[in-house]
């Protein structure tokens, strides 16, 4: 439960999260920061990465230790099913 | 009778714990409990089903838990 939109994101501060950005791009990490433009910093974080190849669909996966992603972008936060 | 002015910010107050649809740009629909809103249409919601464009066109993904959505990416908010 939250009052604002913005508590659900306090209540997950250094939790695992699953953000979802524009053009299906996925970020999961530990989230260390963010503010009220959803400008996000995630630790330890994984980005999951989508391409078509001759028809077939191609997951790549990168991981980085700290990453700040730009609030403008952010679709969807939560909290991920599985790792 | 109430004024038209104030439509959009009632409306939003009233929907809050009611189960709604919200489409972002992307086409993606949400389907679930709203729980919080505020002025830059960031949106919570529980128990979240998200579709492709309608709930008749099959469901992507369950979310568990509840879900943020960023304001500047909601096309609307509807009652279901």
């Amino acid at each position: 439960m939250s009052d604002t939109p913005l508590d659900l994101l306090k209540l997950n501060l250094d939790e695992r999260v699953y953000v979802k950005l524009r053009d299906a791009r996925e970020l999961v990490g530990t989230l260390q920061a963010f503010d009220s433009h959803c400008n996000i910093v995630l630790s330890d974080s994984k980005e999951t990465i989508y391409e078509l190849v001759e028809g077939d669909l191609k997951t790549t996966e990168r991981f980085s230790e700290m990453i700040f992603v730009r609030g403008g972008l952010v679709a969807l936060v939560t909290t991920p099913e599985d790792e | 009778m109430e004024s038209k002015a104030t439509a959009s910010g009632s409306f939003l107050e009233n929907i809050i714990g009611k189960p709604v649809y919200v489409k972002l740009f992307s086409g993606i629909l949400y389907q679930g409990k709203l729980e919080s809103i505020d002025g830059f249409m960031n949106v919570t919601m529980s128990q979240v089903s998200e579709h492709y464009e309608a709930e008749e066109n099959g469901t992507l993904h369950k979310y568990p838990s509840e879900v943020f959505l960023r304001g500047s990416q909601v096309l609307y908010i509807s009652e279901k």
